[in-house]
């Protein structure tokens, strides 16, 4: 079986990275777990994962320099595929190659996890969406985050990819979160997976180079993203299904 | 609102009012800025917003299209980019009328957390604001509506089902134009 899921969100600063590696970790109890940085631009995942010096990257599978299997990285109970920072990286790298990574990965692993570009304004950005069976919507409770994270349903959904759910990020105690994320759920597909507390542990890991999980495993945060994985229900596909699943949503018959 | 027209400082589109605002604390700017949606077919997005600036600190907002000011002519404005921004520079003494009106008035920090949705911007603007603009008469917490039992701006934007099925629909219409150009 293979889930792909976007991991999104239409704005930046709302703690898409943090989100992915932590639902990432909180899956692999129970599944065969591959995160991948698709924010092929602006990658950050690798200081997440403690990857920092990782020698072969997602830039240089998408170059045609290495395979996709020299790029990944069994880190935290997790298949990691870092993505490297550099412009020259970036400007080798063919986007259009990510769909035929994400077909290896899906040969060998249950739920692939792509954190991808806070943005809809490029091909690269939007592509990750259009290449995951569904997308987590990942928000901040304020006006311009919850519009842009509706901007990235809607491009979803017309790319036939799914909304799997949303996750509230850096919620502050002012917030009236119940509020509000019964409101927001009114206007999305997918129902709320947690709520998850502004926390100075959160910025802690990302100083200390790990995943929240394993910096602060019993703190509030963590504690929500785990609550977040269970929600999440996981569809059965086979690899046959994602790699048909690409075909079409390549290029969407609708359109 | 009135205003002099001042200097023109600067004038563009952004897809993001934060980095209006954060560019206006960090050059300390003293004047107001106009921010047009280029999105007419928004419900909202008629008329300009304004927002004036004591030392890069927001003082005042006021929306022409839905006539209202303070927090509600923030939450007028709280529609998705992009925006074409003009800053006028002023100086001090040439607000100092405009600024008399107490129903125009926003908490420094409103701005940055409503339209710029960036509660970090919104700590450092707080910190750049004078005490007495922190005073309990004008301070975040009579004026964000945290209070129990009074409801958010986000939840009033929550509310309009209205704005939020244009905001759906336009994003539907884009997507479906940037299909055909990026040939997916």
């Amino acid at each position: 079986m293979v889930e792909v899921f976007a991991v999104a969100s239409g704005k930046g600063g709302t703690g898409k990275t943090t989100s992915t590696v932590a639902l990432g970790m909180a899956l692999a109890d129970r599944y065969d777990v591959t995160v991948v940085d698709a924010d092929t631009g602006m990658a950050n995942l690798l200081f997440h994962a403690g990857l920092s010096d990782a020698e072969t990257t997602l830039h240089d599978v998408l170059a045609a320099d290495a395979p996709v299997e020299a790029a990944t990285y069994d880190r935290f109970g997790m298949t990691v595929v870092p993505c490297g920072t550099s412009l020259d990286g970036f400007r080798d790298a063919d986007p259009g190659r990510l769909r035929d990574v994400v077909a290896a990965l899906a040969e060998d692993t249950d739920i692939i996890l792509l954190d991808s570009p806070p943005a809809l304004d490029s091909r690269t950005a939007v592509l990750p969406i259009v290449l995951a069976d569904r997308i987590v919507v990942v928000l901040q409770p304020t006006i311009p985050a919850i519009s842009d994270g509706l901007k990235v349903q809607e491009y979803a959904t017309t790319y036939d990819t799914d909304v799997a759910g949303l996750l509230f990020n850096k919620v502050r105690e002012s917030e009236s979160i119940e509020q509000v994320s019964e409101k927001t759920e009114r206007y999305f597909d997918g129902p709320t997976l947690a709520s998850v507390p502004e926390s100075e542990r959160a910025r802690e890991a990302r100083r200390a180079g790990r995943p929240l999980l394993a910096h602060a495993p019993e703190c509030e945060a963590a504690t929500a993203y785990r609550a977040a994985a269970e929600t999440l229900t996981v569809q059965n596909g086979t690899a046959a299904d994602a790699a048909d699943r690409f075909q079409s949503a390549v290029i969407p018959e609708s359109l | 609102m009135k205003l002099p027209r001042g200097r023109l400082d600067k004038s563009r589109v952004v897809t993001d009012p934060r980095d209006t605002l954060a560019d206006v604390l960090d050059r300390e700017l003293t004047g107001y800025a106009v921010f047009e949606s280029q999105k007419t077919l928004l419900l909202d997005g008629e008329g300009r917003g304004v927002i004036t600036f004591t030392d890069g600190v927001p003082a005042l907002a006021y929306h022409t299209g839905t006539d209202r000011g303070g927090p509600p002519a923030l939450a007028d404005l709280a529609i998705p980019g992009p925006y074409h921004v003009s800053l006028y520079a002023l100086d001090a003494a040439d607000l100092e009328s405009a600024h008399e009106a107490a129903d125009l008035r926003v908490p420094p920090g409103m701005p940055a957390e409503r339209l710029g949705g960036d509660p970090a911007l919104a700590d450092s603007t707080r910190r750049a604001a004078p005490d007495e603009r922190l005073s309990t008469t004008d301070d975040e917490a009579t004026a964000t509506e945290s209070r129990p039992g009074e409801q958010s701006a986000v939840e009033a934007f929550l509310d309009d089902a209205e704005k939020i099925e244009a905001i759906k629909q336009q994003a539907r219409s884009e997507a479906r134009e940037r299909a055909q150009e990026w040939d997916f």
